[in-house]
């Protein structure tokens, strides 16, 4: 046993210092797509996209739902002046509408989140404890999820603890589009939470339904925070619970 | 290749073989004689793989068998009455019920009458609890779908006297998407990325898998240097999966060094692969008739981030067998007897520390593994310890090869991908062995276009053994069997 923790102390500092130090996705990373040019485009382009992430207005003004985009970067290849991978983490949204991008989007009515969590949990900054509850992911995103408490993440030094019980849970990490059997499960964990409570989508499955044309989370409960991504790498999921707990606010930069 | 296995078959049998591709043999008999097929194929000691529905050239139903290094697709034609003896395969040859149970809910025009007909496999049957206990003071925990912990939904129904197990049931489909039917319609190249989401921790495997079929199914060959690349992002996901199941089990043990120990290599290879293919998971690198792209790493970036990763393995590895306190909780635990692991066609790790050289990578050898000289790692103790001695195995021949193959990466054509026939037909089988075990996919396509998929998935055929796997065993042994499995839910319900 001392053998381990010689070790684990024999190894100097691996911890990311995220937030308090911006922390780059890695070039050449598929973090998001983006769409890098306002040109109008022909209609026909939305059928590039596998998922009918993509739409195409009358004006000819395109805009790309990441609640749908499961980053296959078929778009990517048939037009790269157009859409392009962006390496970046942060994705994360406080409402759906805020999840498309491109000059067809219309940002102006996307609401600012719930805050739910945020407005009331001031005092809870130091210590916050999440839940987790599986609505059908493809098991990527449950790695991605557990990640967050390895020593590269380490989100315990920002206050947020994994609980087993919902009684406890100040969050619940739903994954998955919600298949019909998980429905009733999600539906009762979210009842027995207590007051404040945040609820954060993450995965693209579970933001918009992702490959499922049946839609995602929010169908059934309001949803505080979207994490999308196919699936959301661990500083992705960390900077969405930072905005559920309010300690960062959507579309601030880190500095 | 050789053919004893099917020598083996009697007359009648064989009488039905069609000439099929290399690997790949279709043997077709009337619906009356598919049961009596399928008891001499036991005989024959040929492994179960699947059982399902066929489509194309018309509606067979259709089992799978490894027989001998062989695949054999028996197939016989599905009437308006159904095929005799469907509903009872299962009494026959235990391997047989997951498929079959998942066969008559989804399809139940296939098999007739049956009481299982109607039983709803995707949305479990909350009475089911009370009609499982077994006796006086004896009671039964449902354990899921709702976990503790962040894992995938799944439920089991353990009944228990208060400490000993005395029996499991796994109930999977919870988390049944319809992934199978989602690639309806779509081109192959673009099935590829639903094949990625179907079982998202071994993406690569479910890409090549469903590659292979299109590949078989259109007669096309990828370059060598994409069969290359190829085996590399197996081997790593494979490492990533097994340095999963580890940390797992170290955590269970509440040996949280070594956890965060294994968690850290697990990191550095998703990592690595990052920077080989821009995804987490390996994704959008494999594509039917190729892999797509190179990686933006050297031949001597790429070794010597192995070599690193060895290295500290080596020391974790020692560290973790010398721990007693951690090994005291795997030996022993678990234990699946070898005659079980066979009749129930157990595949993977979990099949290999019982004894079984099953490897599809050894077996019917893939792209570059045709040329690798794999070692098998087995163990024949069969309790959780042997499972985890396989994966440490594994995780060096997978080093190992890594090193191997991208010391021959830079030889011959560079070529990425060969292009598909244009409205291309056919229908095949493909396998990869992912880190969980045999996986294989049945495809069709229609001119150009996929017409049908089914996947028989690892994790649902060796699911049907954690039933099995709790001899003499208590309740607080549950989650080291449960973690020396490392299966996953998302394969198994598709």
């Amino acid at each position: 046993m001392l053998e381990w923790i010689y070790r684990g102390l024999g190894k100097r500092r691996i911890t990311t210092r995220y937030p308090r130090v911006p922390e780059p996705a890695p070039e050449g990373f598929h973090g998001r797509i983006d769409v890098v040019s306002g040109e109008p485009v022909p209609p026909a382009l939305a059928e590039l996209c596998p998922t009918g992430a993509i739409a195409v207005d009358n004006a000819g003004s395109v805009s790309l739902d990441r609640g749908r985009c499961i980053l296959c970067g078929e778009c990517v290849r048939a037009l790269p002046q157009v859409f392009a991978f962006a390496s970046v983490y942060e994705s994360a949204a406080g409402s759906r509408q805020a999840l498309l991008t491109g000059p067809g989007a219309d940002q102006a009515s996307a609401e600012p989140g719930r805050g739910a969590l945020a407005d009331q949990a001031a005092m809870l900054r130091r210590s916050i404890h999440v839940r987790h509850i599986d609505c059908g992911s493809d098991g990527a995103e449950e790695w991605e999820i557990t990640a967050l408490w390895n020593p590269y993440y380490d989100i315990q030094r920002l206050g947020f603890f994994l609980t087993n019980s919902p009684r406890h849970a100040d969050v619940l990490l739903v994954t998955g589009p919600v298949t019909d059997p998980m429905r009733a499960p999600l539906e009762r964990t979210w009842e027995v939470m207590p007051q404040p409570k945040a609820l954060v989508a993450v995965g693209t499955d579970a933001c918009g339904g992702g490959l499922h044309d049946w839609g995602g989370v929010d169908r059934i409960l309001p949803v505080d925070v979207y994490v999308p991504g196919s699936p959301p790498a661990p500083i992705a999921i960390m900077h969405g619970l930072l905005l559920a707990a309010g300690i960062l606010t959507a579309g601030q930069v880190m500095a | 290749m050789s053919a004893t296995g099917i020598e083996q078959l009697p007359e009648w049998l064989r009488a039905g073989l069609e000439p099929g591709g290399a690997g790949e043999h279709r043997l077709a008999v009337d619906a009356g004689q598919f049961a009596a097929a399928v008891d001499e194929l036991r005989a024959a000691q040929a492994r179960f793989i699947t059982l399902f529905t066929a489509q194309t050239p018309r509606p067979a139903l259709s089992a799978v068998f490894a027989l001998q290094g062989e695949l054999l697709l028996l197939q016989a034609p599905l009437e308006a009455g159904g095929v005799p003896g469907l509903g009872e395969l299962a009494d026959r040859w235990p391997a047989i019920a997951w498929a079959e149970r998942e066969l008559l809910e989804r399809e139940p025009h296939s098999g007739g009458e049956h009481p299982l007909t109607g039983q709803r496999l995707t949305a479990p049957d909350p009475d089911l609890i009370e009609h499982e206990v077994a006796g006086l003071d004896v009671f039964a925990i449902p354990y899921g779908p709702v976990r503790s912990g962040v894992f995938e939904a799944i439920q089991f129904l353990i009944e228990t006297g208060g400490e000993d197990v005395m029996r499991v049931h796994t109930r999977p489909f919870f988390k049944h998407r319809g992934m199978e039917a989602r690639f309806a319609g779509l081109a192959p190249d673009v099935g590829v990325h639903v094949a990625e989401r179907v079982a998202g921790i071994a993406s690569v495997a479910y890409a090549c898998a469903f590659s292979h079929a299109v590949e078989r199914a259109l007669g096309v060959e990828p370059p060598r240097q994409a069969q290359r690349w190829r085996a590399i992002h197996c081997e790593l996901e494979r490492m990533a999966c097994h340095l999963d199941v580890i940390a797992k089990e170290a955590e269970t043990t509440a040996l949280y060094v070594g956890q965060a120990r294994f968690q850290i290599l697990k990191e550095s290879v998703q990592r690595l692969r990052v920077r080989l293919s821009g995804s987490r998971f390996g994704r959008g690198v494999v594509v039917p008739g190729g892999v797509r792209g190179e990686a933006g790493l050297s031949t001597g970036e790429l070794i010597n981030a192995i070599d690193a990763i060895e290295r500290e393995l080596q020391r974790d590895r020692r560290l973790f067998l010398k721990t007693s306190s951690m090994t005291d909780r795997l030996i022993g635990t678990g234990r699946l007897e070898r005659r079980l692991v066979e009749r129930h066609c157990a595949v993977g790790p979990l099949a290999r520390g019982s004894g079984l050289s099953t490897d599809a990578r050894h077996e019917r050898p893939y792209d570059d593994y045709r040329r690798l000289g794999l070692r098998v790692v087995t163990m024949r103790e069969g309790d959780a310890m042997a499972r985890i001695n396989v994966r440490f195995g594994e995780l060096f021949e997978s080093l190992r090869l890594i090193r191997q193959l991208a010391g021959h990466l830079g030889r011959g054509a560079r070529d990425l991908s060969v292009p598909l026939p244009k409205r291309g037909s056919g229908t095949a089988c493909g396998w990869a062995e992912a880190p969980q075990g045999e996986l294989l996919f049945w495809v069709e396509l229609h001119e150009g276009l996929v017409h049908r998929v089914h996947i028989a998935s690892p994790s649902l055929r060796n699911w049907a053994l954690f039933d099995h796997a709790f001899p003499r065993d208590v309740l607080t042994d549950f989650v080291f069997i449960e973690h020396s499995f490392g299966l996953t839910p998302a394969g198994a319900d598709r």
